[in-house]
């Protein structure tokens, strides 16, 4: 790729990117803060699937846990906010670790169905340990992230921290994927068998995967209680385990950058589309089926398809 | 102390192994050596129980009956990828190679096991990651051009064609520096050109300080080796070199009828 072009390519989306706030409504800069946060948290579910072939659902839960500890940390102790999502991460990581190992020996839909699970046993205990979560009430008085006094509290400011921070995800992510465990991990999908008797420990290294990906749910759960400044069961149920894997799914697996348009694709459309009225939810599924029967490597992979065939004429 | 042990023993010991499928008795106490640096052959007819006892060397199979020493370590109950990490290694009948993954990054992953950066390391770029990154590239290259794999080193190892596929499998796992390289039928697929580029290609591994243990039914292919051992019915039948082997009753009737 020449210069010019990798200029282009780099620089146009930047420019968007920068702009849109600007120019954006408040409304549309709202949406693209939450395709923010579920670029992260559905980043690690897309890595699980991508690279280890796991069917996440449980990501709810963490995404939950980084909520609800900041929540307690920050609101109800008053501590700062890298210290309620340091807890977030801990907890999530060390439930990850102590789940995933005897779960992760599971394959296929058994261990779709024990995700599954996890994240319908998360969502029955927030409801149900309402002396920590709130129960349907929720907790509500979330401090703002205010780093020396400068407060990330509106859209506008919340969007120049949440997508620094998702881009600084996939580039980690980008560099995992070309590293010894990335292409260990590539392997290991590919044929579990010959990554073995290459000494690649694929339990291990699933379990890592698990506790990496649960650390990103979590991650972006504590940043999505600092945005909305409450949390409730609600935002942590089934259906939001599938909004992140569907938004995987569709983005493409095998793209790091493939999250970013799910969750562009699931955030921002049917916002877009509810303006065709009562028709809107029927557009947006048939859009969604027409997505994932056009596009089997999501919208990420038939990019990069388009853009090798271009380069090789 | 230990070395000269080494040096005395065998480098893989497979003493008693036993096995059956239900009523189907397909090992019955297999009792054989592989000496280091040697290129030991294990023929048999089809269904003698070589797969089978190939599976149980390298960690696939738990063996009902009997031990498997390997470098004078009781390896019987080790998972497959804790004996690579000893240094056995070994191919499959039919290719398994990484078919989303070039050629070139096939090779990289030989050096998987001699390699030691974790999941955060590689994330940030440590540095040790980048030196171990260039690393597998340099063995790649190395490789790449040992096993004539150059012109195909970008393109992905499920498209190029079944005798390339034979060659990347072995080619990565001489990356991977065995200390005892494991091949199950590596002639299968190819034709009469490749099998003798193959013999040539295992003599010089063998030479270069690899031992073999070459698992075949090609009579043909492992007259390379220089001891044999011929299993049929699960029980090894006749031991020896390959001319002695033939001359064997045993053998000329387990796999000519005569």
């Amino acid at each position: 790729m020449s210069p010019l072009r990798r200029t282009l390519v780099w620089g146009i989306p930047f420019v968007v990117w920068v702009a849109l706030p600007f120019v954006a409504t408040r409304h549309i800069v709202d949406l693209f803060v939450f395709a923010g946060l579920y670029t992260i948290a559905g980043l690690g579910v897309a890595f699980l699937l991508g690279q280890c072939g796991i069917v996440s659902l449980a990501q709810s839960v963490f995404y939950g846990i980084g909520a609800y500890c900041t929540a307690w940390f920050c609101a109800h102790k008053g501590l700062p906010s890298p210290v309620g999502m340091a807890a977030g991460i801990a907890l999530s990581t060390g439930i990850a670790a102590l789940v995933g190992w005897p779960v992760l020996r599971l394959s296929g839909h058994f261990l779709a169905l024990a995700t599954l699970a996890l994240g319908i046993i998360g969502q029955v205990l927030f409801l149900e340990w309402d002396w920590l979560t709130g129960g349907t009430l929720g907790i509500g008085g979330i401090p703002r992230i205010a780093p020396f006094g400068f407060a990330f509290d509106t859209p506008f400011r919340f969007y120049f921290l949440v997508w620094p921070i998702a881009f600084l995800l996939l580039v980690l992510h980008h560099n995992l994927l070309h590293s010894r465990n990335g292409l260990a991990l590539q392997a290991m999908r590919d044929s579990p068998e010959a990554a073995a008797v290459l000494g690649v420990d694929s339990h291990s290294l699933k379990v890592k995967i698990f506790v990496l990906s649960a650390a990103l749910g979590s991650a972006a759960g504590s940043l999505f209680a600092h945005y909305v400044t409450f949390v409730s069961v609600d935002s942590f149920a089934i259906d939001r385990a599938i909004s992140f894997l569907l938004l995987a799914v569709l983005g493409g697996v095998y793209t790091v950058w493939g999250p970013v348009l799910g969750a562009l694709f699931i955030t921002v459309l049917p916002q877009w589309l509810s303006r065709l009225g009562d028709i809107h939810a029927f557009v947006f599924a048939a859009a969604l089926i027409a997505a994932v029967i056009l596009l089997p490597e999501g919208f990420g992979g038939a990019i990069r398809n388009w853009w090798r065939a271009r380069a090789a004429k | 102390m230990i070395v000269g042990t080494e040096k005395a023993d065998p480098l893989l010991q497979v003493a008693e192994v036993s096995h059956r499928f239900g009523g189907l008795h397909v090992l019955r106490g297999v009792d054989f050596g592989v000496p280091p640096g040697s290129l030991t052959g294990l023929i048999g007819p089809n269904g003698a129980g070589k797969s089978t006892l190939f599976n149980i060397i390298s960690g696939f199979l738990p063996p009902q009956r009997g031990t498997v020493r390997f470098a004078g370590r009781d390896i019987t109950r080790d998972p497959v990828q804790t004996r690579t990490r000893a240094g056995l290694v070994r191919t499959f009948q039919t290719p398994k190679v990484f078919g989303k993954l070039s050629v070139r990054e096939n090779l990289m992953i030989g050096c998987y096991r001699h390699l030691v950066s974790g999941v955060v390391g590689n994330m940030l770029r440590s540095r040790r990651s980048r030196v171990e990154m260039e690393l597998m590239h340099a063995q790649a290259a190395e490789a790449g051009e040992r096993f004539g794999l150059t012109s195909v080193m970008e393109r992905a190892a499920g498209q190029v064609t079944a005798g390339m596929q034979r060659l990347v499998e072995l080619a990565r796992a001489c990356v991977s520096q065995p200390r005892l390289l494991m091949l199950d039928e590596p002639s299968s697929g190819l034709n009469t050109t490749e099998i003798a580029q193959l013999r040539e290609l295992l003599q010089r591994l063998n030479r270069e300080g690899i031992t073999i243990l070459l698992v075949s039914h090609d009579m043909h292919l492992v007259e390379v080796a220089s001891r044999v051992h011929v299993l049929c019915f699960g029980s090894i039948i006749a031991s020896g070199a390959m001319a002695q082997i033939k001359q064997d009753e045993r053998v000329r009737q387990a796999y000519l009828g005569v």
